[in-house]
C-alpha cells in the first residue's frame, strides 16, 4: 500500500480532491442538511416559514394516510426483492446449466438493465391496457377482469411486474459472475451424488452465493424505495385510491403537488433514514463475509 | 482471500462467461437430452423478457397502434412516418438532443473529476485521506430522491433552475466512480508505480500514460454505467426543467403519456418514442458488454 503513494504534494493532493468535494458538499451534504433543518419548520409557497420543532413528525407520526403509505412500500420492496430475486436466479441457473450459446443468453437477459424506468412504465401501460392492452384479451379469456385503472391490488400488481422486469438485467449480472465462481468440483461431487438439477441449485450454488445475494437484497431493497418513481408516476399516479402511494411518490406529491416543504422535508428525512439503515446492514455483511473468506 | 484475488477470480469468471468459451464446460457433465429443456425454457424466458419491447417496436411501425389481439402483432407499414413525427412533429429530436447532452457532460465531468479524485486518495501520501474516502463514500446515502425538495430550492436559488447546469452540475461527484476508480488503481501492481517514480515521472505524465491506458476497461466500464445511470434519470429532471425546448427524452414520454391518455395521440407514437428512448442506452451496453461486466465485477468487491 504505502509503495504506492509516490506523490506528497499537499496542496496537488488537495487540488484533486476539490471538485468532487466541492460538488459534495454544495449539492449533496447540503441539501441533507436543509432538508433536516426544514422538517423543522411550516414551510411552503407563498407563507412566510415558521418554527414548529417536531411537529411535522408528529402529524406524520399520527397520520393514517402516511402509515398506509409506509405499509404500501414495505410489501411491495418485500415483494419486488423476492420476485427479482427468484426469477433472476432462475435464469441466472439455467444459463450456467447449457452449454452453447451463454454468451448470447446472458445479453438477451441482462439488458434491462439499460431499459429507461419511463419506457417501461409506457411500454406495460400499452401491453396491459384494460381496454387496448395486447395481453388484455388473452387474460380475460382466462376469466379475470383486467381493471387496473380501477382496482388497486390489480394496479399495485402492475407496477410490481414492471418493477421486477427492469431489475432482472442488473441481478442476472451479478448472480452469473457468483455462480461461475462455483468450483466445478461442487457441482461433480454433486451429480455424483446424484442430487437433481433443482435440488443442487438450492442446496449447494444458493449458500455458497449467499454474500452475492445478500448485497442483491440490499441493492433491490434500495431500488424498491427510490427507483420506481417513474412507474408509479406514469401507470399509476398513486392510485387508485392511494394502493400504489409509496412513499417517494407520496413525497414527491407532498413537494411539488401540495407545496408543503416542511412536511415534505420531514419525509425526506424519514426516506434518509431507510437508506441509512440499509447501507448500515450491508457495511455490516460485507465485513463479516471478507473475514469468512479470509 | 483478498479482495484483489477475488475481483480477479470474478474477472476470470466473467470472461468465461461472456467470451463464449463454452468447449471447456465439459458436455459430458449434463445429459444433452436434459440440455434441450433447459434451453426451451430459456427461449420461452428471454421471450417473455423481451415480450413488451418487442410489441413496442412492432406497435411504432403501425398506423394507429391500436393492437387488440396477439394475431394483430405484425409490422405496420408507417414506421419512416411515425418515427419523422414523433422526432419533429413531437420534440423527441430535441428531447434525445437535451439528454445526450446531459449524459455526454455528467459521463464526461464524472470520469475526469474521479479519476483525479482516485489519484489524489491512492497515489498521494497525504493525511486524512482515508477520512476524505469516506466522506465522499458517504454520499452513497444520499441519493436524489432523499434531497430533491431542497435540491430545487437550491438550484432556483442559484437561478439554475430550467437549465442544462441543473441536470448535470449535481451529479458530477460520484461515489460509486470513486470507488470503482480506487479500486482499480489498488489493483495495478506496485513494480510499475516504483519504476514510474524512479523513473521521475510526475503526476500529470503518469496519470496520462500509466494510470489511463492501464484502466482502458474500467474508464469505459464506469462510462456505460454512468450514461445509462445519467440517460434514464427521471425524477429531477421532471420537477427542475420547465420547459419542453430543454426537457430530456424520459419526461418526453411522460408528455406524449399525457397526450395519449386525453385521446390526442395515436399508441404508435408513443411507442415510437419509447423505442427512440431506450435505444442509446441499450446500443452502448450492448456493444460495451464486456468492460460493463468487468466493471460491475470490481463493484461489488
Amino acid at each position: 500500500m504505502s509503495t504506492r503513494e509516490i506523490f506528497d504534494g499537499r496542496l496537488e493532493a488537495a487540488l484533486l480532491l476539490a471538485p468532487t468535494l466541492l460538488v459534495s458538499v454544495v449539492f449533496l451534504y447540503y441539501p441533507t442538511a436543509l432538508a433536516f433543518r426544514t422538517s423543522l419548520f411550516d414551510s411552503g409557497f407563498g407563507r412566510a416559514e415558521e418554527f414548529v420543532g417536531l411537529e411535522n413528525y408528529l402529524t406524520l407520526l399520527g397520520s393514517s394516510a402516511y402509515h398506509s403509505s409506509v405499509v404500501i412500500s414495505v410489501v411491495f420492496a418485500a415483494l419486488v426483492v423476492a420476485g427479482t430475486i427468484a426469477v433472476s436466479l432462475y435464469l441466472t441457473f439455467l444459463i450456467h446449466e447449457v452449454d452453447t450459446g451463454q454468451g448470447w443468453y446472458l445479453i438477451s437477459v441482462i439488458w434491462p438493465y439499460a431499459l429507461p424506468p419511463a419506457v417501461a412504465a409506457l411500454v406495460f401501460l400499452f401491453v396491459f391496457h384494460p381496454t387496448l392492452g395486447v395481453l388484455t384479451g388473452p387474460i380475460e379469456a382466462l376469466g379475470l377482469e383486467v381493471d387496473w385503472f380501477n382496482d388497486g391490488p390489480q394496479a399495485f400488481l402492475v407496477v410490481l411486474l414492471v418493477a421486477i422486469w427492469k431489475q432482472i438485467g442488473y441481478n442476472v449480472i451479478f448472480m452469473i459472475a457468483a455462480m461461475k465462481n462455483i468450483p466445478d468440483a461442487l457441482t461433480e461431487t454433486a451429480e455424483l451424488d446424484g442430487v437433481g438439477r433443482l435440488h443442487r441449485l438450492v442446496s449447494v450454488y444458493v449458500p455458497i452465493m449467499t454474500p452475492t445475494l445478500f448485497f442483491l437484497v440490499i441493492i433491490n431493497t434500495i431500488y424498491a424505495f427510490f427507483g420506481t418513481f417513474a412507474f408509479v408516476d406514469l401507470l399509476t399516479s398513486g392510485g387508485p385510491a392511494n394502493a400504489t402511494n409509496v412513499l417517494i411518490f407520496d413525497l414527491y406529491r407532498e413537494g411539488f403537488s401540495f407545496f408543503n416543504f416542511g412536511v415534505a422535508s420531514t419525509k425526506s428525512v424519514v426516506l434518509f433514514l431507510v437508506v441509512a439503515v440499509l447501507m448500515v446492514i450491508q457495511f455490516r455483511l460485507t465485513e463479516e463475509y471478507s473475514y469468512y473468506g479470509a | 482471500m483478498s479482495a484483489i484475488q477475488y475481483t480477479k477470480r470474478r474477472f476470470e469468471a466473467l470472461r468465461r462467461a461472456i467470451g463464449g468459451d463454452d468447449e471447456e464446460e465439459s458436455a459430458a457433465l449434463t445429459g444433452s437430452e436434459e440440455s434441450v429443456g433447459v434451453h426451451l425454457q430459456l427461449w420461452l424466458l428471454v421471450g417473455m423478457v423481451a415480450f413488451p419491447i418487442l410489441v413496442a417496436v412492432v406497435v411504432s411501425t403501425k398506423q394507429q397502434g391500436i393492437v387488440t389481439s396477439l394475431p394483430d402483432l405484425v409490422p405496420g407499414t408507417y414506421a419512416v412516418e411515425n418515427y419523422r413525427e414523433a422526432i419533429v412533429d413531437y420534440g423527441f429530436g430535441r428531447f434525445m438532443w437535451n439528454s445526450l447532452l446531459m449524459s455526454v457532460v455528467v459521463v464526461v465531468g464524472k470520469l475526469v473529476i474521479s479519476v483525479l479524485a482516485a489519484m489524489a486518495i491512492v497515489y498521494y501520501r497525504v493525511p486524512y485521506k482515508d477520512l476524505v474516502f469516506l466522506f465522499v463514500l458517504f454520499t452513497l446515502l444520499l441519493p436524489v430522491p432523499v434531497r430533491f425538495i431542497p435540491l430545487f430550492q437550491l438550484i432556483n436559488d442559484l437561478g439554475w433552475g430550467n437549465s442544462l447546469l441543473a441536470i448535470t452540475v449535481p451529479y458530477l461527484a460520484s461515489a460509486t466512480t470513486v470507488f470503482i476508480l480506487r479500486q482499480h488503481f489498488l489493483s495495478i501492481p506496485t513494480s510499475i508505480v516504483e519504476t514510474a517514480k524512479l523513473d521521475g515521472v510526475g503526476p500529470v505524465k503518469f496519470t496520462l500514460q500509466v494510470l489511463v491506458p492501464m484502466s482502458k476497461g474500467v474508464l469505459v466500464g464506469v462510462s456505460i454505467i454512468m450514461f445509462v445511470y445519467a440517460w434514464n434519470q427521471y425524477l429531477w429532471p421532471l420537477v427542475i426543467i420547465d420547459s419542453e425546448a430543454n426537457q430530456v427524452a424520459q419526461v418526453g414520454l411522460q408528455l406524449l403519456q399525457g397526450d395519449v391518455q386525453g385521446g390526442q395521440l395515436s399508441w404508435s407514437l408513443v411507442m415510437a418514442g419509447s423505442v427512440l428512448t431506450l435505444l442509446p442506452p441499450l446500443a452502448l451496453m450492448v456493444l460495451f458488454r464486456k468492460p460493463l461486466l468487468e466493471t460491475f465485477a470490481i463493484q461489488q468487491k
